[in-house]
């Protein structure tokens, strides 16, 4: 590329001034009018902004170079409570220093660590201290107590640290010769320390011997928990991974791969770190072997290759003898179980690994008790835990709503309510964002030993009886339970929601944090109030927002009882309310510490949804679009967040009467779930809503080849909803294929399942009646079809009076209405229900938009109009439909062909 | 000094090339004395901030030069480029410096192949920024202000009495046009 001439860059400068101006997708269009003017400047902006694009992932100059560092004693020097006696050392990460209270109160003495970090703003020292203190709730005799975390007057960030005494494990049990059985022992309690702190969503994320000490009494303490992820969150950049550094080389011998190859951290990747730590306690070396090496080959090593086996590593006398034993004697004993848990420990896909380090644990005391362990040749877990996270997908998808179509080819409606959009869990834990997805990785891989696939409420159930297997009742118990409970409401188990909140609540009485009580509280609120018990819901919603305190820190757990109250709001009707407090929560998002892009795009998401529920399309599909800016921007367009809101998205579209935007969006989502072994990971909802599309954009081949997709995985995923969605959406198919018999015959099975799971008066049952209606209007029975076609507008009509929704299927209803009342020659009552279908749909809309509901309306109407002799009106309302259906189905789409013919052609007597 | 700093800003100001030499080279001095001082002070802090040493140089001097001293901002934006140099020597002398200093300096967060920017990258960077510094000022003076002092883009803005935005804009356009000059010199 040639370097820029100076008069060249005047010219560029005020070109890209204006190309940097405005949003990322307008600028194609603006190089393309340049492009007309000036093609050589044109091609060069363009080149200039493509350049932007690399730089930016390259992160270029976002780090900025260190000042000289201070080379002087410090010793004397006062850090909050404590006055600097030492240096015990100087680490990758910057120097440690021994200290003991200044006011000689008492005597502990203490570490104190000054990371080498620059915080340059007033927010990250606040969010410094917060994350501080988060860990310095981790509490356990074998971990270091983080007693207190700062920074000094002058904007150095330092950590107060319990002072271990004590040698690196490895050298603790070689000075001693333990055999292999009490380094298994003393291993052990490393493990129970890990897993304490994984069960208060604290990865360690740099497990080493040196971060694992013994004291002379034998007693382990490990150090450092969490602060590699409290430091990385200062660092510039996102997602790094934290790897030491001594001068230039690295040593990421205890890296895991995802750690190197910029993967999510998560509890499984301390389980790998164990595993190279027990490794090397019982072979004496490292598996990568010995020997220097250049960083490229280390990371090769590490993310490609697999370990060595521990029986085939070099076993020499030296090594066996601090092992108490001969060499042969230590590799026969390295063979087998041992040489299967530690290669488990050491996958290097992190489903593969040990689920949790409990799980390690109990294989380990297996193999001490002669007894066999759990750890497979692992194809059958593998799948399961990838079986589960196709599961998963699965509930977070929106609402499974199907639009009717109708003009002749009519459809029906269902309206799905069982299955919700999930909402985020991570959302009110965002500040601890990894933590959770620890925690859900952590309950998802605590898979059945026995292989059995998992549903998510067993999960949900096994992690509540985790909890009730611990003590105490502490704010992180509670948390969990609020998380449990709002996953039972997002899988509709009111009862089991309730359970889990009730006792949460119980055990929030004794907390002293405020916070927690409150969001127990909005947490049950919105539990209760779907089940219509709606004053107490409420007070519960203003006793919550009354108890949070009003700083900062607390912006999270406001944001979440805001949410909570905007779902009590909506089921009480009261939307304006709903909107109201779902504004104030992104508003409570602004300026807090834990502002951040992925959360503005989460809210964003959760809020789009609740507009969609509401039946506030038009801002439903804005704040869609926004949330999908907002996560390409995070370069998180591809991930399973992406998928669900592109399939919210395009059922907002749907319901709105836009299949063909609809298509679009349900083609990205669709897109996203192709992983690299070929192999679909994509929802069965997703694929039934897309076949729903596709059908009606009379793609009909293609959309029965989805919808009996989407119907085996449902079968396969024994997913009730979407086993009911697909038959119906097969149905449907086949009517409008001609083959009415196998369509009866999927709506004599889908009829009685929804009986047996919804009450009567559900709006899904007017989904039925419709495509009973039109099946009876395929066979000309035209007055059963009328019949029916009143009972579907009934049904409608009464759910929405009841407060249910539906709302956006009463012009189809009444248009599908019209349609056979113009075949039956009842024009006066065709025009009203059609005029009437049109009434409702402007409500919605503004003028200028174009829907395929509005189109199919006008159509019919302007039959009625003809068959009465309206001749002029009637072909207005043809244009208007044709205007309509052309630009919401595509102009070859047949019903928008019908609507243009009958538009131009000649007014007939 | 026979001169005072604020009337070398102004004569600089006006276009007066010599004094422009003498007003880096007298800031250069000021501020490295600062430094010095700071680091050598019992009980300070193990690396100073730049932004912090800019801001007490400012106020060390405006106390000595009386108030016709200029305002902050119109001090920063000489400052910030002395400072540049100040860190690009300092950079040299570490490289060349024997292994074995008491403290690493590390960089959290570096990506797996990266590295931290050296010495004699910097120096490209600087060079370059002088190029760009004749034809639009502005922009050399955010990358100054943004990458070697560490100011935000909050701060800066306030500076130069501008939005944020403006702020952002000029900095995307820096790096565009270094990224594109240090890529050329390869």
């Amino acid at each position: 590329m040639p370097a820029l001439d100076p008069d060249r860059w005047q010219v560029v400068s005020s070109f890209l001034d204006q190309a940097l101006a405005m949003p990322e997708g307008d600028r194609g269009a603006w190089l393309e009018t340049l492009r007309r003017q000036d093609q050589a400047l044109a091609t060069e902006l363009e080149a200039l902004l493509e350049e932007h694009r690399v730089l930016s992932r390259e992160h270029f100059l976002e780090e900025a170079p260190e000042l000289p560092p201070g080379d002087q004693a410090l010793a004397g020097r006062t850090v909050g409570a404590y006055t600097l006696l030492s240096v015990i050392g100087e680490g990758g990460m910057g120097s440690v220093w021994l200290a003991e209270r200044s006011d000689g109160r008492y005597t502990r003495r203490v570490a104190v660590k000054f990371p080498s970090i620059a915080l340059t703003s007033g927010v990250g020292a606040e969010r410094f201290r917060r994350e501080g203190s988060i860990l310095g709730r981790l509490s356990h005799p074998h971990i270091a107590d983080l007693v207190d975390a700062g920074v000094t007057t002058d904007g150095k960030p330092y950590l107060v640290l319990e002072h271990v005494d004590g040698t690196p494990i490895d050298r603790f049990c070689d000075d001693r010769a333990l055999d292999l059985g009490a380094r298994i022992r003393l291993f052990l309690d490393v493990l129970e320390a890990v897993a304490h702190a994984h069960a208060n969503l604290i990865v360690h994320r740099d497990l080493k011997p040196s971060n694992v000490l013994v004291t002379t009494d034998g007693r382990v303490k490990l150090l450092d928990f969490g602060i590699a992820k409290l430091l990385e969150n200062e660092a510039a950049g996102e997602a790094n991974p934290h790897l030491t550094r001594e001068g230039a080389a690295m040593t990421p011998e205890y890296a895991a791969p995802e750690q190197l190859t910029g993967g999510p951290v998560t509890t499984a990747t301390d389980v790998y770190a164990l595993g190279i730590l027990l490794y090397l306690l019982l072979t004496g070396q490292h598996p990568l072997g010995s020997g220097p090496h250049s960083a490229a080959d280390l990371v090769k090593a590490v993310v490609e290759t697999e370990r060595p086996r521990m029986s085939e590593a070099a076993i020499v006398a030296s090594i066996a003898s601090k092992r108490a034993a001969t060499p042969e004697r230590l590799r026969h004993h390295l063979r087998g179980d041992l040489d299967t848990i530690v290669a488990k420990a050491l996958k290097k896909d992190p489903p593969a690994r040990y689920a949790s380090v409990p799980a390690l644990a109990d294989d380990l005391r297996r193999y001490l008790r002669l007894e066999p362990i759990e750890a497979r040749p692992d194809t059958l877990a593998y799948r399961t835990a990838k079986f589960m996270r196709r599961n998963r997908a699965a509930v977070t998808l929106g609402t499974l709503v199907v639009t009717a179509t109708a003009a002749g080819i009519a459809g029906t409606l269902i309206e799905a309510q069982r299955a919700r959009a999930q909402r985020d869990f991570a959302l009110a834990q965002l500040s601890r964002a990894e933590a959770t997805n620890d925690f859900d990785n952590f309950l998802l891989s605590d898979a059945a030993p026995s292989g059995k696939p998992f549903r998510v409420n067993d999960l949900l159930a096994r992690a509540e009886h985790i909890l009730d297997r611990q003590q105490g009742q502490d704010a992180g118990r509670v948390e969990l339970l609020i998380s449990i409970g709002r996953q039972y409401w997002t899988q509709d188990e009111d009862d089991s929601s309730r359970r889990v909140l009730e006792k949460a609540d119980r055990l929030s009485r004794g907390l002293a944090e405020p916070s927690v009580r409150a969001k127990v509280s909005c947490a049950l609120a919105s539990t209760l109030a779907r089940g219509s018990e709606l004053p107490r819901a409420e007070q519960l919603i203003q006793e919550g927002l009354k108890e949070i305190p009003d700083q900062p820190q607390f912006a999270l757990d406001r944001l979440f009882c805001l949410m909570r109250g905007s779902e009590v709001s909506r089921a009480a009707g009261r939307s304006q309310e709903a909107v109201a407090r779902a504004q104030a929560a992104m508003a409570a998002l602004k300026g807090s510490p834990f502002e951040s892009q992925l959360l503005d795009a989460r809210l964003s998401m959760d809020l789009a949804e609740s507009d969609r529920e509401m039946g506030r399309y038009r801002e439903a599909i804005s704040m869609f679009e926004k949330a999908s800016e907002q996560l390409a921007l995070l370069g998180r367009d591809e991930t399973q967040t992406a998928g669900t809101v592109f399939n919210n998205w395009a059922l907002a579209l749907e319901q709105i009467g836009r299949p063909l935007d609809a298509e679009r969006i349900f083609r990205r989502a669709i897109d996203i779930g192709h992983d690299d072994r070929g192999e679909e990971t994509v929802s069965p909802i997703l694929l039934n809503n897309y076949a729903r599309t596709l059908h009606n954009l009379d793609r009909l081949d293609i959309a029965a080849d989805y919808a009996e997709r989407a119907y085996s995985k449902a079968l396969r995923a024994n997913d009730e909803v979407v086993i009911n969605q697909s038959l119906l959406e097969r149905c449907r198919i086949y009517r409008k294929q001609g083959n009415l018999g196998r369509a009866a015959e999927m709506l004599s099975q889908v009829e009685p399942r929804l009986r047996k799971d919804l009450p009567p008066g559900h709006s899904a049952f007017s989904g039925i009646a419709s495509e009973k209606s039109l099946l009876a209007q395929a066979r000309g029975d035209l007055t059963e079809a009328l019949s029916f076609a009143s009972q579907a507008v009934a049904l409608v009509e009464s759910s929405m009076k009841a407060g249910g929704s539906g709302s956006y299927f009463l012009p189809t209803a009444l248009t599908r209405r019209a349609e056979i009342e113009v075949l039956l020659h009842r024009d006066d009552a065709a025009v009203a229900d059609a005029q009437r279908a049109l009434e409702v749909v402007g409500r919605n809309q503004d003028p200028g938009f174009h829907s395929c509901v509005a189109g199919r309306a006008y159509l019919t109407l302007g039959r009625a109009l003809q068959a009465r002799g309206e001749s002029a009106k009637s072909r207005d309302m043809f244009r208007k439909a044709s205007e309509h259906l052309r630009s919401a189905l595509g102009p070859d789409h047949p019903e928008a062909v019908i609507a243009r013919q009958l538009a131009e052609a000649d007014s007939r007597p | 000094m026979a001169t005072t700093i604020s009337s070398l800003i102004d004569a600089a100001e006006r276009g007066d090339p010599s004094a422009t030499e003498a007003l880096f080279a007298a800031l250069y001095d000021e501020l490295h004395r600062l430094a010095r001082r700071e680091l050598g002070r019992h009980g300070a802090p193990l690396s100073l901030g730049a932004t912090t040493l800019l801001h007490q140089a400012y106020i060390d001097m405006a106390e000595r030069d009386g108030p016709s001293f200029p305002d902050r901002a119109r001090f920063m934006g000489y400052a910030a480029r002395v400072m540049r140099g100040l860190i690009i020597d300092h950079a040299r002398n570490r490289r060349s410096q024997k292994r074995g200093g008491r403290f690493e300096i590390t960089s959290l967060g570096a990506e797996a192949a990266g590295s931290p920017v050296d010495d004699r990258e910097l120096a490209r960077i600087s060079e370059a920024l002088e190029a760009l510094a004749r034809t639009e000022p502005v922009l050399a003076e955010v990358v100054d202000l943004k990458f070697f002092c560490g100011f935000s883009f909050a701060e800066i803005a306030q500076m130069r009495n501008v939005s944020e935005r403006t702020v952002q804009r000029s900095w995307e356009k820096a790096r565009i046009y270094l990224h594109r000059t240090l890529r050329a010199a390869i």
